[in-house]
């Protein structure tokens, strides 16, 4: 029984590392605040673990399949939350009710973020397969050029997405008192344990985590998935065997910037429509990747949710002010300093493990 | 061939230093005020970003590193320079000084962590370490040392270096940093330690076979770049008396890149001709198209990316041997 736990054991290392890690920050929550603060920073944590998901899934999957660190993640983020919101917000949109106006939103933000991955992939890249630095120049440059573009149509100034009526009720009754009273009358907040929780995060939650089954669904019980995940092993060899994989390539580049794409309009509620949420996003997305390992869904998952538990845990220590044994006073930090020690451990991840919890070594 | 390009340089050199008068002269305006001053200004720029470029051909073009992360020293440059001229109120000597010492720290720290890995992995790490100075230098609690997200403003330059009240002498000063910053950076790819680079640059395994230990000379290259950056953004904070947080922007590892590219990487004489193509072309753009015309030079350089991989220089270098080919 003990050698067959310790094999278990050694199978699931990455997984292990990460459930400690993470019952240890929620230890170290639990023991700093109160049961309903704790939960709310968790439940934060795991809003932004969700939208760092969309961003992160892709990243790694085409990163894991082609090779090709895609700089232009971030932009086709950027585009899908502009494009939503364009149509969100228009003349025409207007005529219909907000829900449904959002959900079409959510989907020409994915159908675009796809669309303008796809015609990428196809029209750019592929001529650089061949060429590998050269991609990355490519998508850096795609950047520019497509932040450019946003910035000539949109302007600088950055946009509010106002939250759809479903979950931006404000009636007397507000907060809702459980989930089950939201269903009725749709409260901007619900009460978790006393303490009112935005609804419209809840539902990120629940987003993300639809798309991260749907993607698991995808790669471990169809035929498309069995393709794309040998080929992440062995691209040339799937090829020998007479799939199509230029093809395979086009359709995961444009199925990883779609939920990139998508992953901009949810997030637009929450953080608004900006000319800096690409670089921002990206640069998490890059975090959550390097830490879960480059190429495995499961790894970027992980990633992006320790991420986000991390973002969450570091805004509330910096706003409440931290206060070490031997300091007389809390010194109080801005959340910049939350933002900057990210940064930090993508920094010690790599230097202790390169390859990243689920990565493979080579 | 070689001699002649030696006269080229020289004869570029030397009608740099004449061009203020020239154009005083051509003009009838005197030389400190109106089209003299203000070309004089335009051109120090762009000695300034030429420094700038040619530091990132070291480390990209000659030794193959391709760091997202570049801006992060052109920033430390500027904000050490500004920080110390402002609150410290050192002499410009010791101000000097210590950017350089700043950017070997820099150099030594960035270089000893994102050199462990490789590819697109030292991108990432590089382009989040100067995310990372950018989101400190937009940080609030700093506000007093570096003005938060409205940069340092007001750097107190020595009066005989002002910008504004003797742009001439600024000129020079500017123009002999960038003939000075060339001179090394070729005497320094050309000798042995060039040679490893770039031998790092087109096979790194070979170089580590034949006995080089590569890491101590991309950490050399990695240091050598980032203080001829840093000096670079320190003089870039001396022209605008402002140190800011763009200056720490990806846009600013950006330009570089676009710089490099365009001239064409691992030439040298492409980053600057790259960087006078851009500021100089932007200038101009900038008055025909507004402020969209980054746009232009973002198009233009996927364009070189994909089909002319070494740049203007390359190409023009290229062209060249084929036409020398066929008369032979």
């Amino acid at each position: 029984m003990t050698q067959i736990f310790r094999m278990w054991v050694a199978k699931q290392r990455a997984t292990v590392v990460t459930l400690l890690i993470v019952a240890l920050a929620v230890m170290a929550l639990f023991a700093r605040f109160e049961a309903k603060v704790a939960v709310s920073v968790l439940l934060s944590g795991l809003t932004l673990g969700a939208i760092y998901f969309l961003v992160s899934s892709g990243l790694s999957l085409i990163f894991g399949l082609m090779d090709v660190l895609n700089f232009a993640h971030g932009l086709l983020f950027m585009a899908g939350a502009y494009l939503g919101y364009a149509f969100y917000a228009s003349g025409f949109g207007q005529a219909l009710d907000s829900n449904l106006r959002f959900a079409i939103a959510i989907l020409v933000g994915g159908a675009s973020g796809a669309l303008l991955g796809a015609i990428m992939e196809w029209a750019l890249i592929r001529p650089l397969y061949k060429r590998p630095i050269y991609q990355v120049l490519l998508t850096l440059g795609l950047t520019f050029v497509g932040t450019e573009i946003i910035k000539a149509i949109w302007g600088t100034i950055g946009y509010f997405m106002n939250i759809p009526a479903f979950f931006n009720a404000n009636t007397p009754n507000c907060p809702s008192p459980s989930l089950f009273d939201f269903l009725s009358d749709h409260c901007s907040s619900i009460l978790i344990l006393g303490r009112p929780f935005p609804s419209y995060r809840l539902f990120v939650i629940l987003f993300g985590v639809l798309a991260f089954a749907g993607m698991m669904i995808l790669l471990q019980k169809t035929r498309i998935g069995i393709i794309i995940r040998a080929g992440v092993q062995d691209a040339e060899m799937v090829q020998a065997l007479g799939v199509n994989v230029r093809r395979v390539f086009t359709g995961v580049f444009a199925l990883g910037t779609g939920l990139a794409g998508m992953g901009g309009v949810i997030a637009a509620p929450i953080i608004g429509v900006n000319l800096a949420m690409g670089q921002e996003f990206l640069l998490q997305g890059f975090i959550a990747v390097v830490i879960g390992g480059m190429g495995s869904l499961v790894g970027a998952t992980a990633g992006a949710l320790l991420l986000g538990l991390a973002r969450a845990i570091g805004d509330q220590l910096v706003l409440g002010g931290l206060q070490l044994p031997w300091m007389e006073q809390a010194i109080s930090l801005s959340p910049s300093i939350a933002r900057a020690s990210t940064v930090l451990i993508m920094a010690l991840v790599l230097l202790l493990r390169p390859s990243g919890l689920f990565g493979k070594k080579d | 061939m070689k001699l002649q390009n030696h006269r080229l340089t020289f004869g570029l050199i030397i009608a740099l230093a004449l061009f203020p008068f020239a154009l005083s002269w051509l003009t009838g305006e005197p030389i400190d005020s109106g089209t003299p001053k203000f070309w004089q200004g335009m051109l120090a720029q762009v000695f300034i970003l030429a420094v700038y470029a040619v530091s990132y051909d070291l480390l990209m073009g000659y030794t193959g590193i391709l760091s997202f992360g570049h801006a992060l020293f052109f920033g430390a440059g500027g904000y050490t320079a500004g920080i110390l001229l402002k609150h410290a109120a050192w002499p410009l000597w010791a101000v000097v000084l210590a950017v350089i010492v700043v950017a070997v720290i820099l150099g030594l720290f960035i270089g000893a962590t994102s050199l462990r890995v490789q590819g697109v992995y030292l991108t990432m790490v590089t382009l989040a370490f100067a995310q990372m100075m950018f989101v400190l230098s937009e940080a609030t609690d700093f506000r007093e040392w570096t003005g938060a997200e409205d940069g340092l403003q007001g750097i107190p330059v020595p009066a005989w270096l002002s910008p504004t009240q003797q742009r001439l002498m600024f000129y020079f000063v500017s123009l002999a940093f960038c003939v000075l910053s060339y001179y090394l950076v070729r005497r320094v790819t050309q000798s042995p330690t060039g040679r490893v680079f770039i031998a790092i640059r087109e096979n790194e395994l070979r170089a580590r076979a034949i006995g080089y230990n590569t890491f101590l000379y991309k950490l050399l290259a990695m240091v050598a770049s980032g203080v001829l950056a840093a000096l670079a953004g320190m003089m870039n904070a001396l022209w605008n008396l402002n140190a800011n947080p763009n200056m720490l922007a990806t846009s600013t590892t950006i330009n570089a890149l676009l710089m490099t590219i365009i001239g064409g990487a691992g030439t040298l004489s492409g980053p600057m001709i790259g960087a006078a193509f851009i500021h100089l072309l932007g200038y101009g753009l900038n008055a025909a198209f507004g402020p969209r015309w980054p746009l232009l030079f973002g198009l233009a350089y996927v364009g070189i990316v994909l089909f002319l991989p070494y740049g203007f220089v390359g190409a023009w270098r290229s062209l060249i041997a084929r036409m020398k080919a066929k008369r032979a």
